[in-house]
């Protein structure tokens, strides 16, 4: 309920087809460590039955057209694919490692090549093996129009990719920047540096595709395994799927599933409220349940934080995600800086942290990047507000800018009920203001017109709410659709919205994205956050945390700061 | 309802001839008879005089709608109030609101305002729509007449919920909310009135008084201010308080979908929304929007009851709710009330 559905986010990022789909992630695994919650402390057992009770459906399941971060949840359990999500808890699950290659990939000098090495022994779920040409071919499907939804960057940065519409025409030609000199190697050419992708790696797209048992846009129905569990059965475009094991898939093969349950039932389609009274009664088939798409919301959590037994069973985890308030400098006041530094030191993070669930489900920001390492977090404040506000700072701050009398200015913001972006937060932004001398007239949009009008350059609000999640935890595709003056789009969906356009700072993007070491790029990425921080051209206002629910027999809980959800291939039912 | 208030139009038509001032003596005696009918126009003064006097109120408490008290919810158990039965104390009589810590007594109050506000406001444009629309067409030619009783018509045919919301979504985000709530629900509204007011108004016309003034060569617009409107006084009074609860629901439902008043202005409706998952955490929040929104709407609904049958004691009501018969009965011949029953009938012609 907090968190707006997979689904809506997916749409709107794809409709948008930037850089990042601000949600898409929230379908991957995570493991917190649950301290021996639930069935006690016994070693996870292989058996058994586990549902999966979700709002949002796996819709279109095939590899070609999902939209994941790190190959998602559910799909990661029936698609493998060349890198993926180190699959542990906190801050060590938000890395790369290695999946169907050797390692994360070896890049040329500049990182424009990169080159993958396939493991021995690996086998579809027919016995066949699998080969570098297969995951060619999975990602050339991915290109053909009538499979798209998957993330726009393979057509961003692969050689020739920009025109090209998969293997269906032109008699079957393939992308010449995928080579494979021979069946378990296979190579990338890069039409830019691209330090981050073995990032990319991880998401469906680079699942192996067997092209005989290619159906087109019937795959989805069964898409040939790779990984530990194959379809049975898939009802209603992934409203009910049931999942079996793989008996091809080895262990030997595959360090980071676990895949203890020996079924996996997920019914979709389920109302939130209904899914956590489920799963907090943990009645019958529901005590062997997880949610991989339902939060806790402030009033369940208000009941469940009461309740020891409950609280026990409560799943925390962290996604790269950042709620703010953005302003667009080409509106007055806000061209000018001493009216957005004003009213950033005029914002009270306690009263908005509250209206988006209390200290539990967010936590306050200053920084634009989520306080993660992987993300280069590097703390700063350039105007502090304290917990509370400092509207005597910010009176004077506005009284340089030309307003001693305080101004009135109109906050947009969507009328749909996330607590993101939502009339509740917006209310609690303009009481903040009120202290300051600052009034805030509301202008409360329905959802899908809010989107249309933040994302167009010509009809951007001055002063609106606004999130932003990340593809994979790095500062890269954080930062650069946002900040990056190339990327701002005057006929289209526009993310950079406070219209920077500033050479040292795209000059910077250039320079990270050619680092391979990852560690050394989220540093600069860190570094680059704050100096744009002075700018103000956004209050950070918090992170969110997701808490959910799990059944009274579910062990072994990994949730990653990947993805801030429990990973179900960590999961044991017995 | 629908069948309470279509039972109206009988109400006023015998009655017309009696003159004004002995009517509303009447009108009095027959409603003291009704105790019901004087609790619910009790409660409903009550609620008039928080709505209008709800910043003296609030200023007694000492709080205000809007103001966050962080400090008065626990904001790791995702803010729900601090304390027993969600927060009440000496300073917030009836607890404060979860997340925002915001006082609920004050809330509340202020949320009277904009719920009786809109609803009598829309109920107000109603009226003058319907009675304008319902004598023009009774009164016109017959071109006249075909075009407003079909557009009258049109108008009941909308569905009151769905056209408001559509008004509601389209109009710009600058104009005054409770203005424009009010506006629409009155705009869309009117189809019932403007057809009790042709029928009667068509009764009326048959009357000698009307006739004579028409002979006596007064204009149309005359005749209406004259001899109908006083005669049309009844059944739309009668139709008019049974219309302000009604309206009372459109506008809580409105809020409750979220295109209502704006926040941070409270509404009763737009509370329940915000509450309604806090049933169980924090069930004060809920039961007190809800509570006030159907102790409203039923006071109003028994006193427009109450008038209706006072202003016409022979379409009693169904509901019966403390009557009091027997000594209504006696009330009746004390007064020597002779009602003309046959007439009933004859102006059933006319809806």
């Amino acid at each position: 309920m907090r968190q707006p559905s997979v689904r809506a986010r997916r749409v709107a990022a794809v409709s948008v087809s930037l850089f990042l789909a601000a949600g898409a992630a929230a379908c991957g695994p995570k493991d917190n460590d649950a301290k021996g919650a639930g069935g006690g402390d016994s070693k996870p057992q292989k058996g058994g039955t586990l549902t999966v009770l979700n709002s949002n459906p796996q819709e279109d399941f095939d590899p070609a057209r999902l939209y994941t971060s790190g190959g998602g949840n559910v799909p990661s359990l029936v698609f493998r694919t060349l890198t993926t999500r180190n699959r542990e808890s906190g801050a060590a699950g938000a890395k790369v490692v290695p999946d169907l290659a050797t390692d994360t990939g070896r890049p040329s000098e500049n990182a424009t090549v990169w080159t993958y090495t396939l493991k021995e022994g690996l086998k579809f779920e027919d016995g066949s093996p699998i080969t570098s040409a297969d995951i060619k071919y999975g990602i050339e499907r991915s290109f053909a129009p009538e499979l798209s939804g998957g993330a726009p960057y393979l057509r961003d940065w692969l050689i020739g990719a920009a025109d090209y519409q998969g293997p269906y025409k032109d008699k079957g030609k393939g992308l010449d920047a995928i080579g494979t000199p021979d069946a378990r190697t296979i190579v990338f050419h890069l039409n830019k540096p691209e330090g981050e992708f073995p990032y990319l790696a991880t998401q469906t797209q680079f699942t192996p595709v067997p092209k005989a048992k290619d159906t087109g846009t019937k795959y989805e129905e069964h898409p040939v395994s790779s990984g530990p569990y194959k379809v049975v059965s898939n009802e209603g475009d992934g409203e009910r799927l049931i999942l079996e094991r793989n008996t091809y898939w080895s262990a030997a093969t595959d360090e980071e599933r676990k895949a203890y349950p020996d079924r996996i039932d997920v019914r979709s389609g389920l109302d939130s409220s209904v899914i956590n009274q489920r799963l907090s009664a943990s009645q019958g088939a529901d005590a062997a349940s997880v949610t991989t798409d339902t939060n806790l919301g402030p009033a369940e959590l208000a009941k469940v934080s009461g309740d020891k037994e409950l609280a026990a069973r409560v799943g925390t985890g962290h996604f790269g995600y950042i709620n703010y308030i953005a302003f667009n400098p080409k509106v007055k006041p806000f061209d000018n800086i001493k009216v957005r530094e004003a009213i950033s030191y005029a914002i009270d993070r306690t009263s908005v942290v509250n209206a988006a669930g209390g200290s539990s489900l967010a936590e306050p920001a200053t920084t634009y990047l989520p306080d993660q390492k992987s993300f280069g977090y590097t703390p700063y404040d350039h105007f502090p507000a304290g917990a509370s506000g400092n509207p005597a700072k910010a009176k004077e701050v506005l009284k340089e800018a030309g307003y001693p009398n305080g101004l009135t200015v109109t906050l947009t913001h969507s009328n749909s009920k996330d607590f993101e972006t939502s009339p509740e937060i917006a209310t609690a932004v303009q009481d903040a203001l009120k202290k300051a001398g600052i009034t805030v007239k509301l202008d409360g949009l329905e959802d899908n017109d809010y989107r249309d009008t933040i994302h167009d350059a010509k009809k951007e609000p001055g002063f609106f709410l606004a999130h932003w999640g990340a593809d994979w935890p790095s500062g890269g595709p954080f930062l650069a659709p946002i900040f990056d003056g190339r990327q701002i789009v005057k006929d289209g969906a526009n993310f950079n919205n406070g219209f920077l356009d500033d050479k040292s700072v795209n000059a910077e993007i250039d320079a990270i994205n050619k680092l391979t070491d990852l560690d050394a790029a989220a540093k600069r990425w860190g570094a680059l956050d704050s100096r744009i921080g002075e700018q103000a051209l956004t209050v950070p206002l918090f992170h969110p945390v997701y808490k959910r629910l799990y059944g009274k027999d579910v062990k072994n809980i990994v949730i990653s700061d990947w993805t801030g959800v429990l990973d179900i291939s960590q999961v044991s039912v017995k | 309802m629908s069948e309470v208030l279509l039972a109206s139009p009988a109400a006023g038509t015998g009655a017309t001839p009696v003159p004004a001032a002995s009517g509303a003596r009447q009108f009095w005696r027959r409603l003291r008879t009704r105790r019901a009918a004087l609790v619910a126009a009790a409660v409903v003064a009550l609620l008039v005089l928080v709505a209008v006097a709800a910043p003296l109120f609030t200023a007694v408490e000492g709080q205000d709608p809007t103001t966050y008290h962080p400090a008065l919810v626990d904001s790791a158990r995702g803010g729900v109030p601090v304390g027993s039965f969600g927060g009440i104390s000496g300073d917030h009589w009836l607890g404060v609101e979860p997340q925002t810590g915001r006082d609920l007594f004050a809330r509340l109050v202020y949320g009277a305002r904009v719920s009786l506000g809109v609803a009598l406001a829309a109920t107000l444009v109603q009226v003058l729509i319907g009675v304008v629309v319902g004598i023009a067409s009774a009164l016109g030619g017959q071109w006249v007449d075909q075009l407003l009783s079909r557009l009258t018509d049109v108008i009941i045919a909308l569905p009151l919920m769905i056209m408001s919301l559509a008004l509601l979504a389209i109009v710009p985000g600058n104009f005054p909310r409770p203005v424009l709530v009010a506006l629409v629900i009155g705009l869309i509204a009117w189809g019932g009135i403007a057809k009790i007011v042709r029928a009667q108004t068509l009764t009326l016309k048959q009357l000698d008084h009307v006739a004579a003034a028409r002979l006596s060569g007064w204009g149309s617009w005359r005749i209406a201010r004259r001899e109908l409107l006083p005669g049309l006084a009844a059944p739309v009074i009668t139709y008019a308080a049974l219309l302000v609860p009604s309206n009372i629901t459109v506008e809580a439902a409105l809020s409750f979908l979220g295109v209502g008043v704006k926040p941070p202005t409270p509404s009763w409706g737009q509370m329940i929304t915000a509450a309604d998952v806090w049933y169980q955490a924090a069930p004060q929040y809920l039961l007190l929007p809800a509570g006030a929104l159907f102790l409203t709407v039923l006071a109003l609904t028994v006193l427009g009851d109450g008038i209706r049958t006072a202003l016409d004691p022979r379409a009693a009501s169904r509901l019966r709710v403390g009557t009091g018969r027997r000594r209504e009965a006696r009330v009746k011949d004390a007064t020597g009330e002779t009602a003309t029953t046959a007439t009933a009938a004859k102006t059933g012609a006319g809806a």
